[in-house]
């Protein structure tokens, strides 16, 4: 739960939304208003705060919040 | 005692071209923005005092080199820019742009001292507002419009009681964020294999000229190098021209559109163009590299923070000219998202890498064009001026480091604006007219034609 809010917390500084209003469902680039540049900046910022690597085949697939929290989840364990 | 800081990256980019340059010429940035309506000139000072404190970037200074070259930067203890006011109201709003445009050409010789300055101005056609001069290395056009968008908003504030603007992020703060995350290493070497890797895919880059194979040829036969792979900068004669062309609000929107329905950024569209013309005037060649500007602000920390968050990366993609317009253009996406990803790297790092792994020569480039995109519009959403007729107009500060630099922008007519700065060392306005023709075909054959090949683009334009 602690790392849900971290990472919810990371992506409230790259949209108008708070935290506690994000939905898993939500897009970041329909519903968030992330540009590629936004997206992109945001995995660099969640791969240095949760100590991941992405790869890009798996990034290409993330399009909502839980599927970004998702990956961070598998790869936690992975390590 | 004002505490020092270094520069970031961004920053690094413009004081490493003073240096090459010899002149802070190449740093200059400034703009005229003005409304046509009887501004209270002195509340409109009032407001730009109090941005001063707002928008802190405005008060940085530089000091003198150590003996290393390095120059650090600071926030004074006392502020003390200039605001200054100039009546231009008896001449043609022509006239009025031609002695702002020399105003431009100034330089901010000297350490520890203001980097930018405020001239309030009458213009002709009851346009009143101000110009602002300054480094580069303070801010970047992004937080520029930022600026201008807040000073209006200050002044409406005052003068017809609309909501008191929200504050803006701390440039300190937001600068020791930026400096401690450059210091993550961890990050450092994740950046470093990115570009690497590039070039152990690679190899050494390829230069491509828009005015064809022969500036390669000379550069070869001058550096007695059949294999040479780069060309000569110009280091002496930096005179800049520049030159507009508006697209209309309908082929604009055909563009936008496209960009919509395809999930493709306008920039990636406008690299395709970019580089299918460096490929069509240089034999059908490949790999092609461009230098695009990024303006690095993401969290809405750094949107409001001001500063010069602009830095520009090579662009490098090698696409076979069987290759259909939009996979191209996925191809160039492709790799722009790359470089986002590994953007807080120091782009003179990879510079270094190349002549290390190749010996380029001093003076020497492998890219001819640069582009920058401007999403964001200067015409500000004020409901209290929205309505009223805005003379803005950014001067070029007269000296290139660049050949040719192409900035992207969109007008408030729902239209965009590409303006060529070029240096006329090497080009002219007709090289310049028949690059964007050809930019203009090649990107609406595409755009209507998504499925045709680079080649047959090429062949049809």
């Amino acid at each position: 739960m602690k790392k849900e809010i971290k990472f919810k917390t990371i992506v409230s500084q790259y949209c108008q939304l708070q935290p506690e209003e994000m939905m898993d469902e939500m897009r970041f680039r329909e519903d968030l208003g992330f540009s590629s540049l936004d997206f992109m900046s945001m995995l660099g910022e969640l791969e240095d705060e949760f100590d991941i690597e992405l790869e890009e085949d798996k990034i290409i697939n993330i399009h909502t919040i839980k599927e970004a929290m998702d990956l961070i989840k598998s790869l936690e364990v992975a390590v | 005692m004002s505490t020092k800081y270094s520069l970031t990256a961004a920053q690094k980019l413009h004081y490493r071209w003073m240096q090459q340059y010899k002149t802070q010429q190449v740093s200059g940035l400034s703009a005229v923005a003005s409304l046509k309506t009887d501004l209270d000139i002195s509340l409109l000072k009032k407001c730009i005092e109090m941005e001063l404190e707002r928008y802190r970037c405005l008060q940085v200074q530089f000091t003198k080199p150590d003996k290393n070259g390095e120059i650090y930067q600071y926030i004074p203890e006392k502020r003390n820019i200039p605001i200054s006011f100039k009546d231009l109201s008896e001449m043609s709003l022509s006239e009025a742009d031609d002695i702002m445009q020399r105003w431009a050409y100034q330089t901010f010789d000297g350490d520890d001292i203001p980097m930018c300055e405020f001239t309030l101005v009458k213009l002709p056609d009851n346009y009143n507002g101000f110009f602002i001069h300054i480094d580069h290395r303070l801010m970047d056009s992004c937080a520029l419009v930022i600026m201008i968008n807040d000073i209006m908003s200050l002044y409406t504030h005052y003068r017809f009681g609309s909501d008191f603007p929200g504050a803006l992020f701390d440039y300190e703060t937001e600068l020791i964020n930026d400096i401690k995350k450059s210091a993550n290493e961890k990050r450092f070497m994740k950046d470093q294999k990115f570009w690497n890797d590039l070039l152990d895919k690679y190899g050494e880059p390829l230069y491509s000229d828009i005015q064809g194979v022969s500036v390669l040829e000379d550069a070869r036969k001058k550096h007695k190098n059949k294999n040479l792979r780069c060309a000569d900068i110009e280091r002496e004669n930096l005179f800049v021209a520049v030159k507009d062309y508006a697209l209309d609000s309908a082929s604009s929107k055909t563009l936008m559109d496209f960009c919509l329905n395809h999930q493709l950024s306008m920039t990636n569209l406008l690299l395709l163009g970019i580089r299918t013309y460096l490929s069509k005037v240089n034999d059908g060649q490949e790999d092609i590299t461009i230098e695009n500007f990024i303006s690095r602000r993401s969290t809405k920390d750094e949107w409001t923070s001001g500063g010069s968050r602009t830095i520009m990366f090579p662009c490098r993609t090698v696409i076979h000219p069987e290759t259909d317009f939009l996979s191209g253009a996925y191809e160039v996406q492709a790799m722009q998202n790359r470089i986002y990803m590994h953007s807080n790297y120091d782009p003179a790092l990879i510079w270094d890498e190349i002549k290390k792994r190749y010996g380029t020569p001093e003076d020497t480039t492998y890219v001819s064009c640069y582009l920058t995109y401007q999403p964001l519009p200067v015409k500000p959403e004020n409901p209290y001026i929205k309505e009223i007729p805005m003379h803005t107009k950014w001067f070029a500060n007269g000296a290139a480091t660049k050949k040719m630099y192409l900035t992207v922008s969109h007008t408030p007519d729902g239209g965009m604006n590409f303006s060529y700065h070029y240096q006329t060392a090497a080009l002219c306005e007709k090289d310049i007219e028949i690059f964007n023709y050809y930019l203009m075909r090649i990107i609406f054959r595409g755009v209507e034609q998504p499925n045709l090949t680079i080649a047959d683009i090429i062949g049809m334009v």
